[in-house]
This record gives structure tokens, sequence and C-alpha cells, in this order.
């Protein structure tokens, strides 16, 4: 039996043999590194995004709590911040006392991140209740205030005249950095 | 007249048969760009989004850190300020019981309060009165008590009451 083909066939089969060969070619230089490639790039795309929604928790969460810290110690902060202002320290305080003079705010140490700064008083009272007074006010006011010794009472008629010591504390800015728990 | 028995058929460049193959052909190259372009240009994509992503997390790390920071110090201050807070309350409660301490008898004209030390000027009927009713309540507290008296014409006494705290050295 002879079996013929056509010269027809013959192209047509050499065609196909030229083209699978491209494909193979084509398919193992370009296709398959680029899908190892895509692959490689989605997997990596799905740990970085676990990461980063990772942090984003945190983020959150550190957040959260700034915010909250910053909300409950909201007087502190601004107490810290505040410049004091002699003028309307003595208004708000001179109700306690019978006469209130400041000396000069003047920069007296450093305490830390905070700068504390000195102020002189003296004062006539009627009764030790006004100096208590004062104190507990002093915790309320817009600055940071201690009162320091030397704390001195001296009978004056039927007056008490006292003089004392406030320290002032301002946060530095710059030291913010450096703090640490 | 006739020079053949067979009819003349149309002649055409290209066969119906090439026609198909090339027709397959065609598709299955575009196929092969397809997926190739497809991968190229998801690839290309991913690694954007990889970048953005990176420099993201980069930027929620460095936010991280400096809220860390303003948390500590805000911790620090509210530490501070109860710390002096306290002092304050303690100083007051300190100078409500000095002068709760002294009794009617005896008559205050001075108190010196410094950190360890406390100086006390008045006026007492007796010695006595002075030693059981004030020095013995002070002698409780301070770890040395030194009196001096000054005799009055009226019979009183006029006293200077010095006391001092040790400091504890560890």
């Amino acid at each position: 039996m002879k079996f013929r083909i056509s010269r027809q066939m013959v192209y047509i089969l050499s065609l196909a043999v030229v083209f699978l060969i491209l494909v193979f070619v084509f398919a193992f230089a370009f296709l398959i590194p680029n899908g190892k490639a895509y692959r490689m790039a989605r997997l990596d795309t799905k740990k970085i995004s676990y990461q980063v929604d990772m942090i984003q928790n945190e983020y959150d969460k550190v957040y959260e709590e700034l915010k909250t810290l910053q909300t409950d110690n909201r007087h502190v902060v601004t107490a810290y911040k505040s410049i004091f202002n002699p003028t309307r320290f003595k208004k708000m305080y001179e109700p306690h006392f019978k006469s209130f003079t400041l000396s000069e705010l003047r920069t007296h140490s450093q305490d830390g991140e905070f700068a504390v700064y000195e102020v002189n008083t003296s004062s006539l009272i009627e009764s030790p209740q006004g100096f208590y007074d004062f104190l507990d006010g002093v915790n309320k006011s817009d600055n940071i205030i201690g009162v320091n010794f030397p704390i001195n009472f001296k009978r004056e008629a039927n007056l008490i005249k006292s003089s004392f010591t406030m320290h002032v504390y301002i946060a530095s800015q710059d030291k913010k950095a450096s703090s640490k728990e | 007249m006739q020079y053949s028995f067979i009819k003349p058929r149309a002649k055409h460049l290209v066969s119906p048969e090439f026609k198909l193959l090339f027709f397959f052909f065609s598709i299955t190259l575009g196929m092969l760009f397809a997926s190739y372009s497809f991968l190229k240009i998801k690839t290309l994509v991913y690694e954007v989004t990889i970048e953005q992503k990176i420099e993201k997390g980069e930027t929620l790390k460095e936010s991280i850190a400096s809220m860390h920071e303003e948390i500590a110090f805000i911790k620090l201050q509210r530490r501070h300020a109860e710390g002096i807070y306290t002092e304050n309350t303690v100083l007051k409660e300190s100078i409500h019981n000095l002068f709760d301490l002294v009794p009617e008898k005896i008559t205050l004209s001075q108190a010196l309060l410094k950190e360890d030390e406390l100086v006390l000027y008045g006026i007492t009927p007796s010695k006595e009165v002075y030693e059981f009713l004030l020095q013995a309540p002070l002698r409780s507290i301070f770890h040395r008590s030194y009196t001096s008296y000054y005799a009055m014409p009226n019979g009183w006494y006029s006293f200077v009451s010095k006391n001092y705290l040790d400091r504890q050295t560890q």
C-alpha cells in the first residue's frame, strides 16, 4: 500500500511544526518566567499587605492610647506649655490674701525635661486658711507650680505676713525626644 | 472552441486550508501575547503596590515611634505634675498640722519653715507650759530640738525654738 502526501500537506505540517517550536520557545523564554514573577509578586503583595495591616493595627492602637492620654491629661499638658503670666496669677489668687505681691520671674534651674523658673511672693493673710486655700488653688492653676521652702510666717498686728518661693515648671519641647519610660 | 474537458477553477494565492491554519495560528499567538501582557501588567501593578505598601509601612512605623515618644512625654509630665501636686498638698497638711500643734496658751510670733528645719518664735506663760504642750510633740517629729527662753517683764517668756530633721544617708 502506497501512502501519498500532497505537497500542500507537507507545507502545512512543516508550518505547524515551526509554529509549535515557536510556541514552546515563547512559553519557556517569556511566559513561564513571567508567570513565576507574577506569582512571587502576588505572594509578596499578600505578605506585605498583612505586615502593613499589622502595623496599621498597632498604629490605630497607639493613636487611640495617645488620644486618650491627651484627653485625660489635657490640663497638665496645657499647663506645661503655658507661659507664666504674673498679672493673671495675681488676679486669680489675690482673693485668698489681704495683699499679694510677686517678684519678677527668673530662670532657676533645669529639672530633667522641665525648665524651672522661680518667683518670690510675699503676702498678708488674716488666717492660715487663706494660705491653705491658695495651695489648693495652685494645684488647679494654668501652670505647674510648686510652693517651696523657705516659708516664713510672721505676725504683724492682726495679720500674718507670709513669704515663700514658687517654682514654675515649663516643658522644653526639644527635650521631648529624649524622654523615655 | 473548447480546449479542455474540465471547467476552469478559480485559483487563489492562499488555499482555504492555509487560511484556516493561519486563523488558528493567529488565535493561538493572540492568546499567548494576551497572557504575556496580562502577567507583565499584573506583575508591574503588584510591584507598584508593594512599593507603596512598604512606604506606607515605613511612614506608619515612624508615626508609631513618634507617638510612643509623645506618650512617654505625657506620662512623664503627668508623673511630674502629680509629684508637685502631692508636694503642695503635703506642704499644706504639714503647715496645717504645725499650727494645730500650737496650744492656745502659746502665741507664735513667727514661724520659719525650711526643708529640714523649723524655727518658731513666740511667747509662753511658763517654760513648763511650752515644754509639755509644744516641745514634747515637736521632739517626736524632729531629730534635734533646741529652745532658748527670754524672760519678759510681765513674767511670761519669749522663746526661740529651733528644730532639725537629720537627713537619712544610705
